[in-house]
């Protein structure tokens, strides 16, 4: 049996440990701050509820170290079917916040159960693909199974309206379908409509070149004359599609929110606002911040969400690039060390579940700290550990919790394998 | 193999993602590298100026007093709603103009100009709201971001006096103001005439400038991290007015439903005890908020109420120019105190001049008590044969006639007084001859001054010979100093010689005692001189003039009356100027006369007469 105190993964305890506490400081700061009487009474509680949720997680973390692993691919058919009903009650019985209809209530405390959704759908997906054997003959079949497991539950994400979250389920979808043993060819064909509209937006040449590199990919990768021109119509059909839609199809509006993100100064109290108060925070921090509490952009409430979406701006202006690197360095660490623990892993259903968990925080940081440097356009979603978010914080420990406790015991796995 | 091969690839994958991920993570901090470090001036400028609000203090303006201390012009708070354009969201607009109760358009236009003026700065939306709208706004100031309010003030006047010409009103800077000052901000206020406009810069102050952090809703957070380095506003300086309320109100009241001008001077000093212009305009009614329709009205009106006649007007003085005409002429040797001209009822020279004085011989003295023209007719006649005109001319802008008086008031008249390079300019070199000259004797013809000319001429010739500078500011008082602005000594006017000054003071006192002053003038408590005039009027009844001094022995006050379309001066003008000596200096008045003046009628009169 694997001793916990000796076999537990302890560095990426620390780093959970030091992502918690930047999380907690900045999350004080943004709700605690000097001027946090303008603040509504629910939000200035932010603080204490975050750190009763860091303890709780805390002895989760630990409590789920003394659970079977084989536990979790048994019971994960049983627990998506689970999810998946929650889901569609939350779409019935649940509460709107910020349009996003994805809260259950009890009590006190609010569950946001597309954030239970994602490890479900997870350990689903992973439970499915890796207890085919032989796998090679009906990948697309397989492959077509497994991206439904993940676009069922991704349909009710977007039906709950909440776009950040559907992003982070889509971006399961490579990394389930490269597993599945889809030639990487194949596989970079499916993801190239995501890059090819995401250059369109800035310009339909940017779009363009972006189709021509990814065809030649694909055929350097394939040598195969058909998925040549496929990849050439749908690149193409990206771009036109993406002009259509900035010229003729969007709202004007929507078309602002657009451009917004291309140039933020084009409408600086509409769509824009949010980017340049962010990039403003960020910016004006300097090397080192302006200290704890003392940002202005921050304590002034010059950023919407500051203690979720916005949070690394928070951070950023407080403390600074040395602040910022810190968070960054530590997050890249946990990243890493994340799929270090997925390469030991001999038990496939264990090596696809971390890396796939790997990928969701990845998929989460890039996202969030990308939008408040707009590097990407402001899409909200939070930054795991960092953001406030009692379902959230749970939610992601809990699949770090997953992850240790399939490392921990990852030779008793392997002979299950 | 198939495991093998599956198990070496993801192996490869992994190792693979894992560089991709340190790669996007390096590249993210890249970015944040470059927006705190390489652009860390632009963001952390930016992000001073979005928590910094500059707001402007204003100045409280200097108050107004009268000559005793009585206070005439002072300030009360109004509230302005102002708008941040950064802040403020345009679809608001039908709300706010709701909330208000104004027109759409009114609110949409301000708000445009806010946004030119400046989009980050707070200017003013709608000013002088009353209190229960302003407090129907704080309480929806929640749905309208970017509306905030200051307290301002407006001028607020005595009701006992209108001196609406004298004051002056105030009105918004407009573009072209802020391009020549700087110190003013959107809605400011500045005087545009009377003394609030020549007095500008002393009455406004200095405004201070504070700076308050505030956050995104534009809410002040009070002292969070505040440099402080804003100034305090310097208050406006008050300021002291020759004006004698009491006599100010009187005068008013005797002017009222007449249209003309009252000047009411100290002749040694020049300092000016009533001025009154009518009609006048309610000078409060342009103080708070625009009255658009009022400022129509009083624009379009043919009365011209917004003209200060009494400084503006210009008029051909008439007989009351006679006085001085007969000093020129002694100090000239053109004639003697003794010299005898006899009236046949004309003076024939090419044509006939005429003259409805009675017939017989007259002296100076006697030819100013009855006004009689062909003496001066005669007189002018020698002045122009002679080659005298220019010396003339200089002789009478010595009085304060046909020349800026220095006046601390705006678009005061230099009148004309012709000299030989005048009339070239007005009728061409050699156009012009002894018969365009002639009329100037009797004060009538190309010449014209303004009541507060022959106000000031009025003076020079009660006081002795001494030229005094009329103004209206005794002094301006700051909280560190006061200040003497536009007092000046008054100077001897080195030709006129005492004799005959008394000859001609001698005459403006017979015009009371035996001329046409009789009628109303004449008392037996007060000793005034004076001169009435007719100022020839070609479309309709002429103006009356009467100029006068009292005690004449030690003149304490001179009074001078302009009425339009009054006919005979000496039964509409002169009556007014009587109760204004007796008011000012007995502190009583004849009942009679003010009952008289007050159901005066304009009558039937020949304008071609010109006797007075």
């Amino acid at each position: 049996m694997a001793s916990i105190q000796k076999d537990l993964d302890w560095m990426s305890v620390l780093l959970w440990v030091g992502l918690s506490i930047i999380g907690l400081i900045a999350v004080y700061s943004a709700t605690q701050g000097p001027v946090s009487e303008f603040l509504p009474r629910f939000i200035q509680n932010n603080f204490w509820k975050q750190l009763l949720f860091v303890g709780f997680s805390l002895g989760l973390l630990f409590y789920i170290q003394f659970i079977n692993p084989t536990i979790f691919k048994n019971f994960s058919y049983l627990a998506y079917t689970a999810s998946l009903l929650l889901m569609i009650c939350t779409l019935f019985f649940g509460q709107e916040i910020n349009g996003a209809k994805s809260w259950l209530r009890f009590g006190g405390f609010g569950l946001q159960s597309s954030e239970f959704m994602k490890i479900t759908t997870i350990l689903a997906a992973a439970n499915f693909l890796t207890s085919r054997r032989n796998i090679g003959l009906e990948q697309i079949r397989y492959a077509l199974v497994s991206f439904l497991i993940i676009f069922v539950p991704t349909l009710l994400v977007i039906a709950q309206n909440d776009f950040g979250t559907a992003i982070i389920f889509m971006a399961l979808i490579p990394v389930i379908l490269f597993w599945s043993g889809l030639p990487y060819g194949v596989a970079l064909l499916i993801i190239s409509p995501a890059i090819i509209l995401y250059l369109s937006v800035f310009s339909w040449i940017y779009g363009l070149i972006a189709m021509v590199a990814i065809t030649a990919g694909v055929f350097l990768l394939q040598r195969s004359k058909w998925l040549t021109i496929v990849s050439v119509i749908m690149g193409s059909a990206t771009v036109v599609v993406v002009q259509l839609a900035l010229t003729k199809i969007l709202q004007p509006h929507q078309v602002a929110r657009v451009i917004a993100f291309t140039n933020p100064s084009y409408d600086p109290t509409g769509a824009g606002w949010n980017v340049i108060q962010a990039k403003t925070a960020i910016g004006s921090g300097g090397w080192t911040g302006k200290g704890f509490l003392e940002g202005t952009q921050t304590q002034l409430r010059f950023l919407p969400e500051q203690w979720t979406d916005f949070i690394f701006c928070v951070v950023g202006e407080e403390f600074g690039f040395l602040g910022a690197s810190i968070l960054i360095l530590v997050f890249m660490l946990f990243l890493l060390r994340l799929l270090q623990l997925s390469i030991n892993h001999k038990n496939p259903f264990a090596q696809l579940v971390t890396l796939s968990i790997a990928a969701v925080y990845f998929v989460h940081f890039f996202i969030n700290v990308g939008s408040a440097t707009a590097l990407l356009p402001v899409i909200g979603i939070p930054l795991p550990f960092i953001s406030y978010g009692g379902s959230a914080f749970i939610a992601n420990t809990l699949m770090l919790a997953i992850c240790l406790n399939m490392d921990l015991y990852k030779r008793e796995l392997s002979i299950y394998s | 193999m198939n495991d093998f091969k599956n198990h070496h690839r993801t192996q490869v994958s992994l190792r693979v993602m894992q560089v991709m991920f340190a790669t996007v993570c390096l590249i993210v901090l890249g970015r944040v590298f470059y927006l705190q470090v390489i652009e860390y001036e632009k963001y952390s400028m930016q992000g001073e100026r979005n928590s910094i609000r500059q707001e402007i203090i204003p100045s409280a303006r200097g108050l107004i007093y009268d000559r005793k201390g009585e206070l005439l012009v002072s300030n009360e708070p109004i509230f302005t709603l102002t708008v941040n354009p950064a802040t403020y969201d345009t679809t608001n607009n039908q709300l706010l103009a709701e909330l208000l109760d104004v027109d759409i358009s009114q609110v949409s236009d301000q708000i445009n100009i806010a946004q030119r003026y400046s989009w980050y700065r707070s200017s003013p939306l709608l000013s002088d709201i009353d209190f229960t709208q302003f407090s129907i706004i704080q309480q929806n100031l929640w749905q309208l971001p970017g509306i905030g309010h200051q307290v301002k003030s407006k001028r607020t006047y005595s009701d006992k006096i209108n001196a609406s010409h004298i004051f002056g009103y105030l009105r918004e800077a407009d573009a072209k103001d802020f391009e020549t000052n700087t110190s003013l901000f959107l809605g400011d206020k500045i005087g545009k005439s009377g003394l609030e406009l020549i007095y500008e810069d002393r009455l406004r102050g200095e405004s201070g400038i504070e700076f308050k952090r505030v956050n995104a809703y534009g809410q002040a957070l009070g002292s969070f991290m505040v440099e402080n380095e804003g100034t305090n506003p310097i208050e406006g300086a008050n300021i002291i007015t020759s004006i004698d309320a009491d006599l100010q109100a009187f005068a008013e009241d005797l002017m009222t439903d007449k249209t003309g001008a009252i000047i009411v001077m100290n002749p040694n000093t020049g300092a000016i005890l009533a001025m009154v212009s009518s009609p006048n305009y309610q000078v409060d009614r342009l103080a708070g908020r625009l009255d658009r329709a009022y400022w129509a009205q009083i624009n379009s009106d043919s009365t011209r109420p917004l003209f200060n006649r009494a400084v503006s007007s210009r008029q051909p003085p008439g007989s009351t120019f006679k006085p001085l005409m007969g000093l020129i002429g002694l100090e000239e040797g053109l004639i003697t105190p003794t010299t005898n001209i006899p009236n046949t009822g004309g003076y024939q020279r090419g044509r006939l001049y005429r003259d409805i004085a009675p017939k017989g011989d007259y002296d100076l003295e006697k030819a100013i008590t009855y006004s009689s023209n062909t003496y001066f007719y005669k007189l002018m006649d020698d002045f122009a044969s002679s080659g005298r005109l220019n010396i003339w001319s200089e002789r009478v802008k010595d009085f304060g006639l046909g020349v800026d008086l220095e006046i601390d008031l705006p678009s005061a008249t230099t009148g004309i007084i012709p000299d030989s390079a005048f009339l070239d300019r007005w009728f061409g070199i050699n156009k012009w001859g002894l018969g365009d000259l002639i009329n100037l004797g009797i004060g009538q013809g190309v010449m014209s001054v303004s009541p507060l000319q022959i106000a000031t001429m009025t003076s020079a010739i009660s006081n002795g010979g001494y030229r005094i500078t009329p103004y209206l500011v005794e002094q301006l008082e700051t909280p560190y100093l006061t200040i003497f602005p536009n007092k000046k000594d008054p100077s001897k006017i080195d030709w006129v010689q005492k004799e005959h000054l008394d000859l001609v003071k001698n005459g403006m006192r017979g015009v009371v005692q035996r001329g046409n002053g009789r009628f109303y003038v004449k008392n037996d408590f007060l000793a005034i001189a004076g001169k009435t005039g007719t100022a020839q009027n070609p479309h309709g009844y002429s103006h009356g003039w009467f100029t006068s001094f009292a005690p004449f022995d030690y003149p304490e006050i001179v009074v001078t009356v302009f009425l339009e379309n009054a006919g005979f001066a000496s039964i509409s003008a002169a009556p007014i100027a009587r109760l204004l000596h007796e008011y000012y200096l007995l502190g009583t008045y004849s009942n009679n006369v003010y009952n008289y003046v007050k159901n005066w009628e304009p009558r039937d009169d020949n304008s071609n007469q010109t006797a007075e």
